[in-house]
């Protein structure tokens, strides 16, 4: 019988977690002991005050390289770069969560058990201020997020998956109207989330089966599920490398439906639509930064050395989502699901990067999901403003002459989509510029290929609406354009200036990418 | 920073200025936006004057640390994104200057005619702060020695020209009502089929090459046969489509069709020349292997296009169809200059561009001249337009006798020395080329001389009969006078732009051998 | 006996036991799954899903697992499933399964795709294990099952597992916003209160019959009759609709005997 002892940890370098863990806690606390009318409050400036410091610890960490807890978190430079990127973008959505001058009471159900339909509920979504839970889930999510882009072997990378994802599924549910497509789209999340975390699971037990007789870092030759044990093991296991595909591709499933690749990508369209705009927003920004953080960290450290296996399959899947994607979104006729759909398309530009395994594929990716992370969320905010008596009108048909109603915004909105589309002076030129670069460096030029025409397609339903928005007459049925609250305003001003900034003068950013695009071995 | 520097930098940076200047002009003083639009664009004009440096003498200026082809007169550049291989890199030299002295001033001139003309229903000043923005791109292109800023700036056009055709077209009351939507639409399609293109061939280079930097490529410096073979296919497509060559022109008599006289005017005199430019200056001059390679394949296309541009003029009975068409053809003479690879060929490339941009941006003027007065651009109903208005069809007589390419005139140079060019080439093929180009030419003349015998000859239609006819406008001969004066001076004294243009054309000829 | 076990599995040799074992349950573990899916009825379902959960636990002791098997069999299926099953009937099981297919071809298509999912898995791990032994057991449950979990739990895994608090409490919350209908002071009625409205005029202070009550039957398949033999909708159950009783089902059931 051996002596066990705790594993040094190095809490410094896990502080950015724990500071968030702590304050999704202390949260729950507020929310049972706070009387209600400070609740609100209370939270947004905890809140704000947890992710402001856990961002500061972030930037005080920056040179901190090591990995910690027993092997289980790796602090490296994508880590600390994907966290803050996490944390910065889960600042604008906390801002965007937080607004309740737009509607009276916020975006949010006041009690999400009150039957659809009922008396109660007529009253509550007129009158009562909307539930404050949403904080303490958003930061739980949070924690899982830069757990999920720390861990360093896979069972830790799952326990992160679902810290993040399941108080993801619950937020979706609490629209303040429209409440029955909301909870359609939480439960549809559930299902389908569980399913993916499900195929996760089971490639991370065929990958341990492959690892076995590897030496693995505590000494013995049982394998395991860290990277360093699995990157070993692909070098020189004996173990059928089928083991090794089947766990690849079962665990690409479970990440790829988190980043919302295409074929895994059908809950995304009536996700978005559902949940609350801020949420959608979040889950568009932040949970696609971690998704691919995570998706980077197995592709490069622990199947780095099967490259050459999984970029065919990958490579496919990238091309058929990026077409998916942009195809799709010629179609709709909603707003939040064309968004949706260039969310899909997106992930397909973020994989071609992805799959790009060397340093400039790394760092263009992480540029790519911040670019994207800023005007993603300006986007939704703009949606968030526009506005009839039945809350947001989100059907593209009612956004028809909103340039005569409120040209600012209508401006904005176009600056927003042309970002999306890709045209110079945006960041979504230089983001999509510097991914393709990486890809054709790489070797995959048939990507760039399949890249450039699908965002040509992409172009045209970002077009349409904004020929819409200019071209046409304003009619009885166009909606008003609110003006934000100082919350929206400033989301809205932080995302619109990064678009921009990162479109005219992105070395900075494309430097910190560069120098943090490496992993610890 | 050198004096030269700052007028590339001023010519650049104040349309843009200018533009925003004139978005934030508020609607009821939309004449006095129009007004500050035109200000500005004449101080481009004249910053872009400024940039001609004599003392590089026709040879240019070549720094002697430095062997390449391209020696741009002034020069600028800074960092801007490394890590992108993006540079804000300008520079001039013979090839471009004219086309930018061209761009200022087809720009100054059409922002003059809005001031004078309310385009209608919407509001000018945007119009105004479109053809700036228009304008921008295109000197950006003209001006970029960098691949990838080349790149954003051919880019930058897209948009507002969409807008302008979208936005201000389709005065033709006849077209049914979404025709200048679609007629946008085409163009937006078929533009960014050929920058998808131009960005995979921008991404082969600049990864094989690991630069951007155009003076350090042209040559095709270090770049394997098979790199230089796909760049040109790629680059050469893009640029066809923006030419446009034969077949890929099918956009452009929408485009022009339903576009606002103004806009007709930027498209055909300024943006067309984007293409033919970068053909040049970037698909040759990066990959001349590729160019050698391909060179029989744009020739034939070339003639092909000239000949189908006539015959399809022949039948045209629309009058901004017809010079729309009249464009595939001269951009026909233009490529074909190209293809020959030859000194001449490029020479007459060059002044092939500047001529239709001087040429064809007055024909549009006319025509839009005669549509506002008549509202029908149908040649059927335009008879005798002499008797009601002996002026204005004076001006469209000289101006299709200056297009069809009457020696004294500008058209003349750019179509006989591309004829000149493929004959020198020798061989069964150039030969032939150069044959049935000539014949072209005279087709040319044939669907011009057509053009007038049936608007301005003839007994006069109910329609020429019928209308006021309003003489022609102070502003009108304003917009006009510069171009009349040009086509005859460029026709004169064609050293104006083959002077300018002989020894970076010398020097790149020598690169790319 | 847990040394016996692992004896049994290690060296990577599957013996007769527990192959035979093996071939018993697994067949019952599919069983329970399928059928789990398959129950019209939430309860059926949940027993099901109580069947396969046993087999599993029988399996992981059989591979030297005792502390998950037990873990498996008690907390799994004696404790959760339980409290499961316990909700159900509380609630009140309601098998109003939407039969239309809102997408043509869809069970179909779920069905070949499930079944090719499973056979491509299964051809490919079949393959990629076949003659290959186990190995680590030894080593793995060498100072014994439980001290070997505890190990690797809090030391490798000790953030994971400390994390997982964060899902628990995630879960909680979630409960709660979803589930927790809060009243207002004024909403909730005071026992005064709630004494006045039941005698108040026209309304039935007495309980209400149970279903069965007074009917022919006293099962809770029958609908509520009152005392003069009319059908009602004032009974506590509301599962079933009221209707007439076919004649078979009316008649006695020899419980009157």
């Amino acid at each position: 019988m051996t002596e066990i002892g705790l594993p040094p940890i190095n809490y410094g370098a896990i502080t950015p977690m724990l500071i968030l863990f702590g304050a999704s806690c202390v949260g729950v606390f507020v929310e049972a002991f706070v009387p209600k009318a400070q609740r609100h409050l209370v939270q947004l400036v905890l809140s704000l005050g947890a992710i402001t410091a856990a961002l500061v610890t972030v930037v005080w960490q920056a040179d901190t390289r090591t990995v910690t807890a027993g092997g289980a978190i790796a602090i490296d430079g994508p880590t600390l770069f994907l966290q803050g990127a996490i944390l910065v973008l889960g600042v604008v959505s906390i801002l965007l969560i937080g607004e309740r001058s737009l509607e009276r009471g916020g975006p949010f159900v006041a009690q999400a058990a009150i039957v659809v339909g009922s008396d109660a509920d007529r009253n509550q979504t007129v009158r009562q201020p909307g539930a404050t839970d949403i904080y303490p889930l958003s930061l739980f999510a949070l924690t899982g997020m830069l757990l999920f882009v720390a861990a360093n072997d896979l069972l830790t990378m799952f326990i992160g998956l679902e810290v993040l994802s399941l108080p993801l599924y619950l937020m979706c549910a609490l629209a303040r109207r429209r409440r029955l497509l909301s909870q359609e789209a939480a439960l549809k999340y559930f299902m389908l989330g569980a399913y993916a975390s499900a195929f996760f699971l089971f490639g991370l037990a065929l990958v341990y089966g492959f690892t076995a007789g590897t030496p693995s870092g505590s000494g013995d030759n049982g394998g395991g599920v860290d990277f360093a044990t699995i990157a070993a093991a692909v070098r020189n296991s004996e173990v059928s490398p089928a083991l090794l595909y089947a766990g690849i591709a079962l665990i690409a499933v479970g990440l790829l439906f988190k980043a919302a690749a295409a074929p895994f990508h059908v809950w995304t369209p009536d996700v978005y639509q559902g949940a609350p705009t801020p949420v959608t927003g979040f889950m568009a920004a932040c949970t696609k930064v971690a998704a691919f953080g995570a998706l980077l960290r197995v592709l490069h450290v622990a199947f780095g050395g099967a490259s050459w296996a999984y970029t065919p399959v990958l490579g496919a899947v990238a091309a058929l989502t990026m077409l998916v994607g942009a195809v799709l979104a010629v179609t709709q006729t909603d707003i939040k699901r064309l968004l949706a759909y260039s969310s899909v398309a997106n992930a397909g530009y973020l994989l071609v990067g992805a799959l790009a395994v060397n340093k400039q594929g790394l760092a263009s990716t992480m540029f790519y999901l911040v670019a994207y992370g800023f005007t993603v969320l300006a986007g939704f905010a703009v949606v968030t403003l526009v506005r009839d008596a039945d809350g947001e009108a989100t059907h593209l048909s009612r956004w028809a002459g909103l340039g005569r109603r409120s040209p600012l915004f209508a401006g904005v909105f176009t600056f927003i989509l042309l970002a999306f589309a890709g045209i110079p002076v945006t960041s979504g030129f230089t983001s999509k510029f510097a991914v393709f670069g990486a890809a054709s460096g790489a070797g995959h030029t048939w990507l760039v290929v399949v890249g450039v025409l699908s965002s040509m397609i992409l172009a045209f339903p970002y077009l349409r609406v904004v020929v819409m928005m200019w071209l046409s007459e304003p009619g009885e049925s166009t909606p008003s354009v609110l003006v934000p609250g100082g919350l929206t305003a400033a989301a809205l001003t932080i995302g619109v200036a990064a678009t921009l900034v990162l479109g005219v003068a992105p070395e900075s950013l494309l430097d910190l990418t560069n120098r943090a695009a490496e992993f610890v071995p | 920073m050198t004096a030269g520097q700052v007028a590339l930098v001023a010519t650049l940076a104040l349309p843009a200025l200018g533009a925003a200047a004139v978005a934030l002009v508020p609607a009821r003083a939309d004449r006095a936006g129009r007004v500050l639009g035109t200000v500005f664009a004449a101080l481009a004009l004249v910053a872009s004057l400024l940039i001609y440096r004599p003392d590089g003498g026709w040879f240019g200026y070549a720094p002697a640390n430095r062997a390449s082809a391209v020696r741009p007169w002034h020069e600028l550049d800074l960092t801007w994104v490394p890590g992108l291989e993006l540079r804000f890199h300008l520079g001039v030299d013979g090839i471009s200057y004219p086309l930018v002295v061209l761009t200022t001033l087809l720009t100054l001139l059409c922002c003059a005619y809005t001031v004078g003309r309310s385009p209608g229903a919407r509001p000018g000043r945007t119009l105004v702060a479109l053809l700036l923005v228009i304008e921008v791109g295109v000197l950006g292109t003209f001006l970029a020695l960098d691949l990838v800023l080349f790149f954003l700036f051919f880019e930058v056009v897209l948009l507002p020209m969409y807008a302008v055709i979208a936005g201000w077209g389709g005065d033709d009351p006849r077209a049914e009502a979404g025709a200048h939507r679609a007629a946008a639409r085409k163009f937006v399609l078929y533009t960014l089929f050929g920058s998808v293109l131009m960005l995979v061939g921008v991404f082969t280079v600049v990864a094989a090459a690991g630069t951007a930097d155009i003076v350090a490529l042209t040559g095709g410096a270090g770049l394997s046969r098979p790199v230089q073979l796909a760049a040109f296919a790629l680059l050469a497509i893009a640029f066809a489509v923006k030419s446009p060559l034969w077949p890929l022109h099918t956009w452009l008599p929408d485009a022009h069709t339903q576009a606002p006289t103004v806009g007709s005017v930027m498209l055909a005199g300024v943006l067309l020349k984007m293409g033919t430019y970068g053909l040049i200056r970037v698909a040759v001059g990066v990959a001349p292997e590729g160019a050698r390679w391909a060179a029989p394949v744009l020739g034939v296309l070339a003639v092909a296009a000239i000949i189908v541009g006539a015959l399809v003029c022949l039948a045209q009975t629309e009058l901004k169809r017809l010079i729309a068409y009249s464009s595939v053809g001269h951009m026909g003479f233009v490529l074909l200059g190209v293809a020959t690879l030859t000194a001449t060929g490029l020479q007459a490339a060059l002044i092939g561009n500047i001529a239709h941009g001087v040429i064809t941006g007055l024909l549009f003027f006319l025509a839009g001249a005669i549509k506002d007065r008549f509202h029908t651009g149908a040649l059927d109903d335009l008879g005798g337009l002499r008797e009601r208005m002996p002026a204005l069809s004076g001006l469209l007589g000289y101006a299709a006798i200056a297009s069809l390419g009457l020696p004294g005139l500008a058209g003349f140079w750019g179509e006989a020395f591309a004829v000149v060019a493929a004959l020198r080439r020798g061989g069964p093929l150039w030969t032939t080329l150069a044959v049935i180009a000539a014949v072209g030419g005279a087709l040319t003349a044939a669907y011009f001389l057509r053009l007038l015998r049936r608007v301005t000859h003839g007994p006069a239609s109910p329609v020429v009969a019928g209308a006021g006819g309003a003489p022609i406008a102070g502003v009108e001969l304003a917009a006009w006078a510069p171009l009349v004066v040009l086509a005859l001076a460029v026709g004169l004294v064609p050293t104006l732009v083959l002077g300018l243009a002989q020894g970076p054309v010398g020097a790149l000829v020598e690169a790319v051998r | 006996m847990t040394t016996a076990q692992t004896v049994l599995a290690a060296g990577g040799a599957v013996s007769t036991g527990e192959a035979v074992t093996f071939w018993i349950l697994a067949p019952l573990a599919l069983l329970g799954a399928i059928g789990m899916v398959w129950a019209r009825n939430a309860v059926h379902s949940a027993l099901w899903l109580v069947l396969t959960m046993l087999c599993l636990g029988v399996f992981y002791v059989l591979q030297a697992g005792p502390f998950i098997g037990m873990v498996q069999i008690i907390v799994y299926t004696g404790a959760i499933m339980m409290l499961f099953l316990f909700v159900l009937m509380l609630v009140g099981r309601d098998s109003s399964d939407s039969l239309i297919e809102t997408l043509r071809g869809q069970r179909v298509a779920a069905v070949a795709l499930g079944l090719g999912f499973a056979a491509l898995i299964g051809t490919g791990l079949f393959r990629a294990l076949e003659g290959t032994s186990a190995v680590g057991l030894d080593a793995a449950n060498a100072n014994g099952n439980v001290q070997g979990i505890a190990k690797l739990l809090f030391t490798k895994y000790v953030f994971a597992f400390e994390v997982t608090s964060a899902l628990l409490i995630t879960a909680a919350v979630g409960a709660m916003v979803l589930a927790h209908v809060e009243r207002r002071k004024g909403e909730r009625l005071s026992q005064v209160e709630q004494m006045k409205a039941r005698f108040a005029p026209g309304n039935y202070p007495g309980p209400k019959p149970g279903p069965g009550v007074f009917a022919t039957s006293s099962s809770v398949a029958t609908p509520g009759r009152l005392p003069d033999g009319t059908l009602t909708d004032g009974v506590h159950s509301q599962i079933l609709p009221t209707r007439e009783l076919t004649s078979s089902e009316a008649a006695p059931k020899g419980t009157e005997k």
